[in-house]
C-alpha cells in the first residue's frame, strides 16, 4: 500500500491537471478511495487553485482588452506604411535565400563549372613555328627524306623504297 | 533527398568530365592516298589537302584509298592494314601535353619495320608519310590530330 501511495502521489499533480492517461486515471481513482492522505493532498491542490483563480479572474475582468487590440492594430497599420525605398529594398532583399544550405553545393558546382570553362576560354595556343615535328626517325632498309614546311604546315617523311620511277617529292 | 543529392552528383560528373579532358583521347585522322602519274585529277574528298599535295609533289593523280579516324588513348596502339598483304602501319599515342600529341608510327613490310618514327602533331599540322609503292603509284599517309 505504501508503495502504491508513493507512486500515486507522484502522479497526483498530473491527475489534477488532467494530463494522465486512462490507465493512470483508474489506478489513481482506485487508490483515492482507500487513501485519505492522497485525498487530502488532492483537496489541497483544489483549494490552492480556487484561491488563485478568484483574483486572476477579477483582474482579467478589470482589464480593457478592446483597447489593447486597438493599439496592436494601429501598430500593424503603421508598420505596413513603408516608404518606396523600403518597399524596393525589401523587394530586392535576397539575403534569406543565402541562409539555405542548398546554396553551398550549388556554389561548389558553379566554381567547378567556371574552372572547366576557364580552361577553354583562356586556353592559349602556343606558336609552334619552327618547332621540330619529327622527334626521331629510323629506317634500317630504306633511305629517308624529311622535309618540313611552314606554309602549308606540312611535314613530309619520304621512304625511298627500292628503285624510284618518278615517285619522289618535287 | 533527391534535391540534396543532385548538386553533388553534378559536381561528380563535372569532375569526371574535366578528368577525361585532361587525360583524354586524341582524335587522329589517317588517310591513305594513292598518288600516281597515271591519269589526271584529284579525289573530291581530298580537297582540303589538295594545296599541300600540289605544292609538295608532282603527281598528276591523287585517290583516297582509306580514311580512318582513331580515338587514341595514351599508350594505345592501333594497326592499320595496308592494301598489300603483309603491309601495315602501327600507330601509338606516346603522350599528349597541352596541344601537342606525340605519335609513334611504324611502317611494317613483311614483318620488317621499314620506318620507325615519332612525330609531334600540333594543331593544324599534317604529317605526310610517303614512299611505299603500290604498282605504278605510291601510297602517302596523311596524319593529323584534332584537339
Amino acid at each position: 500500500m505504501k508503495n502504491s501511495c508513493s507512486s500515486v502521489s507522484r502522479l497526483l499533480g498530473k491527475y489534477f491537471d488532467q494530463e494522465v492517461n486512462e490507465k493512470e486515471k483508474l489506478l489513481i481513482e482506485g487508490h483515492l478511495q482507500g487513501c485519505t492522505t492522497c485525498r487530502e493532498a488532492l483537496r489541497s491542490m483544489e483549494e490552492l487553485k480556487a484561491l488563485l483563480k478568484g483574483p486572476v479572474e477579477e483582474a482579467v475582468q478589470k482589464e480593457d482588452f478592446p483597447w489593447v487590440w486597438q493599439k496592436i492594430e494601429k501598430e500593424i497599420r503603421l508598420q505596413k506604411r513603408l516608404t518606396w525605398w523600403q518597399s524596393l529594398h525589401s523587394w530586392l532583399d535576397v539575403s534569406g535565400l543565402f541562409r539555405r544550405r542548398v546554396w553551398v553545393p550549388a556554389a561548389a558546382t558553379l566554381v567547378v563549372l567556371l574552372l572547366i570553362t576557364a580552361q577553354f576560354i583562356f586556353k592559349r595556343t602556343p606558336s609552334y613555328a619552327g618547332a621540330s615535328v619529327v622527334e626521331y626517325l629510323d629506317s634500317p632498309t630504306c633511305n629517308v627524306l624529311v622535309y618540313q614546311s611552314e606554309e602549308p604546315k606540312v611535314t613530309v617523311i619520304w621512304l625511298f623504297e627500292g628503285t624510284e620511277q618518278g615517285a619522289t617529292p618535287s | 533527398m533527391k534535391r540534396i543529392a543532385f548538386p553533388p552528383a553534378l559536381v561528380f560528373i563535372l569532375v569526371l568530365f574535366s578528368a577525361s579532358a585532361a587525360f583524354g583521347q586524341v582524335q587522329t585522322r589517317i588517310r591513305a592516298i594513292e598518288a600516281s602519274n597515271v591519269g589526271l585529277g584529284i579525289d573530291p574528298s581530298l580537297r582540303d589537302v589538295h594545296r599541300e599535295l600540289g605544292s609538295l609533289f608532282s603527281f598528276t593523280s591523287y585517290r583516297l584509298l582509306r580514311d580512318e579516324t582513331l580515338n587514341l588513348l595514351p599508350n594505345q596502339t592501333v594497326l592499320i592494314q595496308g592494301h598489300h598483304p603483309g603491309r601495315f602501319m602501327e600507330v601509338t599515342l606516346v603522350g599528349i601535353r597541352r596541344n601537342v600529341a606525340t605519335l609513334r608510327i611504324r611502317v611494317i613490310r613483311e614483318r620488317v619495320v621499314i620506318l620507325d618514327t615519332a612525330v609531334r602533331l600540333f594543331p593544324g599540322r599534317t604529317v605526310l608519310i610517303g614512299g611505299p609503292r603500290r604498282g605504278e603509284a605510291v601510297v602517302i599517309f596523311a596524319v593529323s590530330a584534332r584537339f
